[in-house]
């Protein structure tokens, strides 16, 4: 079983696994440490080989950014620490719901005229902009993990909040930015 | 080195657009797989992408900057840049074209904030001045990484030369030789399950070898 799974890896790495059987490899290997060091070994035999005597990252390397993008989801939502430990599996149903809420309190807070975003984005050279580069300009729908990840901010920066504060941090955050405006009402629109 | 295009310093919303429309490769295809899973938001499949280029994120940026030492700490910065703005991603061009340039605007930028003349990003290092800068890398690193590296590279190395004949040569005609595996299979008059097994049986060999070092 794990040989057929790791000629797979094998395959993938190449290109030349059927198309039909990259999703169920993807959702092994995400789920698997194992099968994600051999894929990373397999990776490094490949560079080592191409390049003999040539750069090659740390094997800790990878965990390293991965730790990066928590540390940085966190600090730019202001999330506490405890939802970047939050079960990476419990995440997309918690996220959902909270999209839903936000995507609400968006469209009875929003007027429709603010739909004409802009592209907020150009020339903008901050990395947290990047964020905010993720939202298409031209009306195109966001993806739900882009819904998921504004909804995350809204909610974090209002939990603590009465009602009334809440209410007043959305609809300040909303009415300030007609990008993310639109988000939260196409989101609705989509439902 | 790819013609990237001009480049401003920031995150363009989005890649540039492929005007001479040309299929896919599979590795494209399994890049892209990845993309879609993890602008899903399954974050798995970026860490998978993140192991797929490391090494050669890391030796662009070293190259890039001409001071190595800070290299791995610019990648895992372009990283965590691209992971941001993946949602820009529509896979007009391929995901280590979009990866590489911003790679590159974020070296650019450490160059910029240091006020140091950039380096021409279109211009390529010969083959002498890559040398030196890997070289240079891997001796101002620490001492233990030093030797982490050389160890890898022996191990690997002795590995290969280890293996039985036929699969050390689709090994290499895979790794070093960039073949499909029909190329391979042609080549080497066989099928092309058979070239899918003997690079899958000499990856495991080396990879017997290697995991000693890794864990």
């Amino acid at each position: 079983m794990t040989d057929r799974i790791n000629e797979q890896i094998s395959a993938f790495l190449d290109g030349e696994l059927p198309s039909g059987e990259i999703g169920l490899l993807a959702r092994r290997m995400e789920r698997d440490g194992e099968l994600r060091r051999a894929f990373g070994s397999y990776v490094l035999a490949g560079e080592v080989l191409r390049s003999p005597g040539g750069i090659t990252a740390r094997p800790d390397f990878a965990a390293r950014v991965s730790a990066a993008i928590d540390s940085s989801a966190s600090e730019s939502s202001g999330q506490a620490p405890l939802a970047s430990r939050s079960s990476r599996w419990s995440r997309p149903a918690l996220a959902t719901a909270v999209a839903a809420s936000a995507a609400l309190a968006a469209v009875l807070l929003v007027r429709p005229d603010m739909r004409g975003g802009e592209d907020i984005t150009a020339g903008n050279a901050d990395p947290g902009a990047a964020t905010l580069a993720a939202f298409p300009p031209g009306g195109a729908s966001p993806t739900p993990a882009q819904s998921q990840r504004l909804a995350g901010y809204l909610v974090a920066h209002s939990q603590f909040a009465s009602p009334i504060g809440r209410r007043n941090v959305w609809t300040g955050v909303l009415a300030a930015d007609p990008g993310i405006a639109r988000v939260a009402y196409d989101a609705v629109e989509a439902r | 080195m790819a013609n990237f295009p001009p480049v401003d310093g920031s995150i363009q919303p989005h890649e540039p657009r492929d005007e001479d429309a040309r299929p896919a490769s599979g590795i494209e295809q399994s890049d892209l797989e990845l993309v879609r899973r993890a602008q899903r938001g399954e974050r798995g499949a970026f860490d998978l992408l993140v192991l797929r280029y490391q090494h050669k994120v890391i030796k662009l940026v070293a190259r890039l900057l001409r001071d190595p030492t800070e290299a791995e700490d610019v990648a895992q910065d372009a990283f965590v840049k691209a992971y941001r703005a993946l949602g820009s991603f529509r896979g007009d061009s391929a995901f280590y074209t979009w990866l590489y340039r911003i790679a590159v605007n974020t070296a650019r930028n450490v160059m910029a904030s240091r006020q140091r003349r950039p380096l021409d990003y279109e211009a390529d290092l010969n083959e002498s001045e890559q040398s030196a800068v890997e070289s240079r890398m891997r001796h101002t690193d620490t001492p233990e990484a030093a030797v982490l590296s050389e160890e890898i590279h022996q191990t690997v190395n002795h590995a290969v030369e280890q293996l039985p004949e036929d699969l050390r040569t689709a090994i290499i005609l895979r790794e070093v030789e960039g073949l499909s595996y029909e190329e391979i299979a042609e080549a080497m008059d066989c099928p092309v399950g058979t070239v899918r097994s003997r690079i899958f049986r000499a990856r495991e060999a080396i990879d017997r070898s290697l995991k000693p070092l890794l864990d």
